[in-house]
């Protein structure tokens, strides 16, 4: 399962943004909407933990992978730096997939940050085209609108400081796209993004009976399930209600009904 | 090829290449990366009584060259352990060799589990972690108080005839009086070390970088503090050792038997490169063709002062 993976391409997106492409054929055949790598990044001394990143993009063709990253820390840092020609070792891909829209449903994509790289696939295999809500601190943060746009997505953005789009909440977004479908179509939601808006998003629309499913991420080691260390609570047949389920081999999609929200 | 053959007491293994508890799952999650009969055991992460939640997240924290841990003991308990498809009766298909690391909060509870155990199809050993809190005790690590550590595991001898294997707790003064009691209370052999007590704190938002405020130190951070371990207790008692903390390398691996350990546990190192046991065998069995050795144990134990 693990991949050494040459890099093609690492380059700026936009502010903190970067792209990096890896060349690795056996990830890309392999891969489906909303799955990770975990990338050992050269070079990183005295790190011993692996990265995860959502699979962005892969081009089954030419081996392809990319992945959008935002520099946070030391590991994030040092790949920025990596030059083509480097190699990293991924494995993957790995993790539950997003479940693909049926040809009479609307897909609205809720993503915050990151989170439009992790839904970028899945636009790109939906039959039906959609929507893409994206939201962040501000317009800094929103990144790859252009490819859902190539992707025959509507993009609409959403900031708190009101920089770009609507300002406030893209929850709101979510409610306006609601509140616009007099003709009812069969809405299906995905999120991708901070924890404390995929909450939001579930709960919402938990209550109002939608069909969603949820990227939900969490600190990582081993990947595949078998460090407990990535556990995000979830409902169960317990005195509790609840039990602790594994990011990365039982998510990191869950389906929003699944989540437990106490 | 060099005799990797690796004699624990009355425990044989391939090689003398092991999993460590809590970093290799219950098995089935690295089952698609190589045959797991090839390991010279996989242990398993820590069984419990009854099915229990874990600690609160966030559960690790990297720092330099390691990691912290609290993940608690989240697990299936004994039940589903031993006849849930994904964990025992997997392994037993597997043909790997299995150990089994068991725990409890009470001394009636370590007892409880190991005679669950007992006499059962695809068990090879019981690896007891003794590094948890006694709850009747006021949270007291059972490991690291000499009574209660010879007392838990007495009471686990009595329950079941598997080979027995302590898991010693570094967080003591002198880790050789442990082994001692352990094994005058009827341990077959002990492995050493168990995870060191550590914290970190994030600086902008001061707040500790784990739930559980203090967590357990991992990795290559923590090697040349278990290497000195494992070389004391090799040199007080006579029972097998199993020789683990920041295994990265076969290197390391060679260091440690060289120490005096019979056999090693690879673990967070398989976080970095789930390959790494598998690495680690090649390169012990490298290191003995080139020293002109036939087998493993003529290293054993052989540091020149
Ligand atoms: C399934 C999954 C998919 C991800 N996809 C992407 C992606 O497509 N693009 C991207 O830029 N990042 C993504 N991340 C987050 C990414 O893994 C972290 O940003 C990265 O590990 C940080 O490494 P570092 O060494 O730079 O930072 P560190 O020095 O390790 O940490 C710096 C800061 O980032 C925080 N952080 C570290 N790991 C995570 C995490 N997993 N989630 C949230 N915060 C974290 C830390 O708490 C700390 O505050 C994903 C995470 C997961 C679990
Ligand atoms: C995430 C994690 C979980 C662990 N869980 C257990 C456990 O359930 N039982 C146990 O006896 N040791 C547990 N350990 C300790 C390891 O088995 C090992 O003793 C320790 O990590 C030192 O070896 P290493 O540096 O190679 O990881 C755990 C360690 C880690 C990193
Ligand atoms: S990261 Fe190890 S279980 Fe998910």
């Amino acid at each position: 399962m693990p991949e050494v993976g040459e890099i093609l391409k690492n380059e700026v997106l936009k502010g903190d943004y970067y792209k990096v492409v890896f060349y690795v054929p056996e990830i890309c055949k392999n891969t489906k909407p909303g799955q990770f790598v975990h990338v050992k990044i050269a070079n990183l001394r005295d790190r011993i933990l692996r990265r995860p990143f959502s699979i962005c993009d892969v081009d089954v063709e030419t081996g392809e992978l990319t992945v959008a990253y935002k520099i946070v820390g030391e590991g994030t840092k040092v790949l920025a730096t990596l030059e083509v020609g480097t190699v990293c070792d991924l494995m993957g891909p790995l993790g539950v997939s997003f479940t693909p829209t049926k040809d009479d449903e609307f897909p609205v994509i809720v993503a915050g940050g990151y989170g439009s790289a992790a839904t970028h696939i899945l636009a790109k295999q939906c039959v039906t085209k959609g929507v893409l809500l994206l939201g962040a601190r501000s317009e800094d943060d929103l990144i790859l609108m252009d490819k859902f746009e190539e992707a025959n997505f509507e993009v609409r953005l959403s900031t708190n400081d009101g920089s770009v789009g609507h300002q406030g909440l893209v929850t709101e977004l979510v409610e306006q796209i609601i509140a616009e479908n007099t003709d009812n179509k069969k809405l299906r939601f995905y999120g991708c993004g901070p924890t404390p808006m995929l909450m939001a998003l579930g709960k919402m629309l938990e209550d109002k009976g939608y069909e969603c499913e949820l990227s939900l991420d969490h600190l990582m080691c081993c990947g595949v399930g078998a460090c407990f260390a990535c556990v995000v609570k979830v409902k169960a047949n317990n005195e509790d209600g609840w039990r602790y389920a594994r990011t990365c081999n039982e998510g990191p999609v869950f389906n929003s009904k699944d989540v437990y929200y106490g | 090829m060099a005799d990797l053959t690796t004699k624990l007491g009355s425990l044989t293994l391939k090689n003398p290449v092991m999993t460590a508890s809590g970093t290799f799952g219950y098995g089935v999650e690295y089952a698609d990366f190589y045959p797991l009969s090839d390991l010279g055991a996989v242990v398993v992460k820590g069984i419990c009584m009854n099915p229990s939640h874990g600690n609160p997240t966030p559960r690790v924290a990297e720092v330099s060259s390691g990691m912290l841990n609290a993940i608690g003991l989240q697990g299936p308990g004994v039940d589903k352990f031993l006849n849930g498809e994904q964990y025992l009766p997997f392994l037993r298909k597997s043909g790997a060799t299995t150990i089994v690391n068991i725990w409890g909060k009470s001394i009636e509870e370590y007892a409880e589990v190991a005679a669950a155990m007992d006499g059962v199809d695809g068990i090879a050993a019981l690896e007891v972690n003794i590094s948890c809190p006694n709850v009747k005790e006021g949270g007291v690590a059972f490991g690291t108080d000499l009574k209660m550590a010879n007392t838990v595991i007495s009471k686990v001898r009595a329950a079941t005839k598997l080979p027995l294997i302590t898991k010693l707790s570094p967080n003591v003064t002198c880790i050789a009086d442990f082994a001692k009691t352990v094994v005058d209370a009827g341990s077959d052999m002990v492995s050493l070390i168990n995870t060191l007590s550590g914290m970190a704190i994030d600086i902008h938002t001061r707040k500790p970088k784990i739930a559980n405020i203090t967590g357990g130190l991992s990795g290559p951070a923590i090697k040349p503090v278990a290497i000195k371990m494992v070389h004391d207790v090799a040199k007080a008692v006579d029972v097998p050792v199993i020789g683990m903390g920041g295994i990265m390398t076969a290197d390391d691996a060679i260091e440690f038997l060289l120490a005096g350990a019979d056999a090693v546990a690879v673990g967070t190192a398989i976080f970095t490169d789930p390959h790494a046991p598998i690495k680690i065998i090649e390169g012990i069995d490298e290191y003995l063709e080139r020293h002109g050795c036939n087998s493993v144990s003529e290293i054993i134990g052989q540091v020149n002062y």
